[in-house]
């Protein structure tokens, strides 16, 4: 997102809105509240997978936001700025609750390994066009919370491998090789849905 | 190789680093390509999530009273006004006008009585196009006024402009709430007129109980 993106119709640009949040101006709080709420929020859901979880974040993310905006110099995105101060106060919670942040590596170990079975000449099995955002978001849901912050961090919201070990303090040997669990995790959970599916009918 | 030790590797394969082995493995077996397959659809699916929900109202709600009492929200009249160009134009005046009220108000204050005031009413008049424009006093300002009566001229005649002065401002707030009844920055500097015209009273009876 650019500052000069218009903010509200003919209203506030968020440049503008950053500006006057800097004085305590109500209404630019709101605008800045406005722009990147869905983001700030999916996120938080996305990788806590729990709506009041997330909406407690949400708040806790934008008013860590506003308590430190008059330091913001403006050298980099105002959203990139933004969402790794979302994430962190996502990373802090998880750790607070003694939830892990990247999976233990014994507990899921061997879990997956042989996991592919073959299926000669079924292409028909493949996900791509019987699982849509709503499938994948639920599955993305049913993550243990170790993979879901990976996934969320590399796959939804772009992270790179770096950023990521810089984020939750792992190597970026780990991340990559979290995030294929994650994503193999997923497959599972997809195919599991869409066999229950398949069955009910 | 087998299906397990290739889905292994497979995070390496996808960047471009495998083996001649490896290579044949994906090349003859559908359930690795469909795994392949399957993991890329994922992580391209992954991307529609961002920014997919809305938090609920509420949430805003909460965040305000929050920014409220920590006091990151500051009141209107130390905020810059958001406002166009034309109708910042139109109410910029007030703010100097109402910090030279004050200033006025706190030289009559402290002014010791009698000490004459040399500038007369009508060239006080002259320059504040603003005032001379002002309709006659109300009965209320008559009252002030007579408050002031015994004084000397040339502080009556402080008095009066002042008087003016504020009333003006308060006519030019009213009419830019009517022009736009949401705006908090001109509901505040009405707030700030009145302040100031109730100052201007109390002052005048101070000054006369003495």
């Amino acid at each position: 997102m650019t500052g000069a993106r218009r903010a509200q119709g003919d209203k506030l640009t968020e440049a503008e809105a950053i500006e006057r949040a800097k004085q305590g101006d109500s209404e630019a709080f709101k605008v800045l509240y406005d722009l990147h709420k869905r983001r700030v929020y999916s996120l938080c859901l996305r990788m806590t997978g729990n709506t009041a979880s997330a909406e407690d974040l949400t708040q806790e993310a934008f008013l860590q936001l506003f308590r430190k905006i008059s330091t913001f110099r403006g050298e980099s995105a105002f959203s990139t700025w933004l969402h790794r101060m979302s994430v962190n106060v996502v990373l802090m919670q998880l750790r607070k609750k003694g939830l892990p942040i990247v999976p233990l590596d014994e507990a899921t170990e061997g879990e997956e390994e042989g996991q592919v079975k073959k299926e000669p000449g079924a292409p028909d099995e493949r996900l791509a066009g019987s699982i849509d955002r709503l499938h994948l978001q639920r599955a993305v849901d049913e993550l243990p919370p170790g993979y879901r912050t990976i996934f969320v961090l590399h796959d939804v919201e772009g992270y790179e491998h770096n950023e990521i070990a810089d984020l939750v303090g792992c190597s970026i040997g780990n991340s990559k090789s979290q995030l294929h669990k994650a994503r193999i995790k997923l497959r599972e959970l997809l195919r599991m849905n869409r066999a229950e599916k398949a069955g009910k009918r | 190789m087998n299906c397990g030790e290739f889905e292994r590797v497979l995070p390496e394969f996808l960047e471009g680093e495998h083996t001649r082995e490896q290579q044949a493995h994906f090349d003859s077996c559908s359930a690795c390509a469909n795994l392949r397959a399957d993991l890329d659809f994922i992580s391209s699916q992954a991307k529609l999530l961002v920014a997919s929900e809305e938090p609920r109202p509420a949430v805003w709600d909460a965040l305000e009273a929050r920014l409220r009492d920590e006091g990151l929200i500051r009141l209107p009249e130390f905020v810059t006004p958001k406002v166009s160009i034309f109708s910042r134009w139109r109410t910029a005046w007030l703010v100097p006008v109402a910090a030279a009220l004050v200033i006025a108000a706190g030289i009559k204050l402290y002014h010791p009585a009698g000490a004459g005031d040399p500038a007369p009413i009508s060239k006080q008049h002259g320059s504040n196009p603003t005032v001379a424009a002002v309709a006659p006093v109300s009965h209320e300002d008559q009252v002030l006024l007579n408050t002031v009566a015994t004084r000397v001229p040339a502080q009556r005649a402080r008095y009066r402009a002042d008087l003016e002065s504020a009333n003006s401002f308060i006519q030019d707030a009213e009419q830019s709430i009517k022009d736009d009844p949401n705006d908090i920055y001109t509901q505040q500097m009405l707030i700030n007129a009145y302040a100031q015209k109730q100052m201007l009273y109390d002052l005048a009876v101070d000054r006369s109980e003495q």
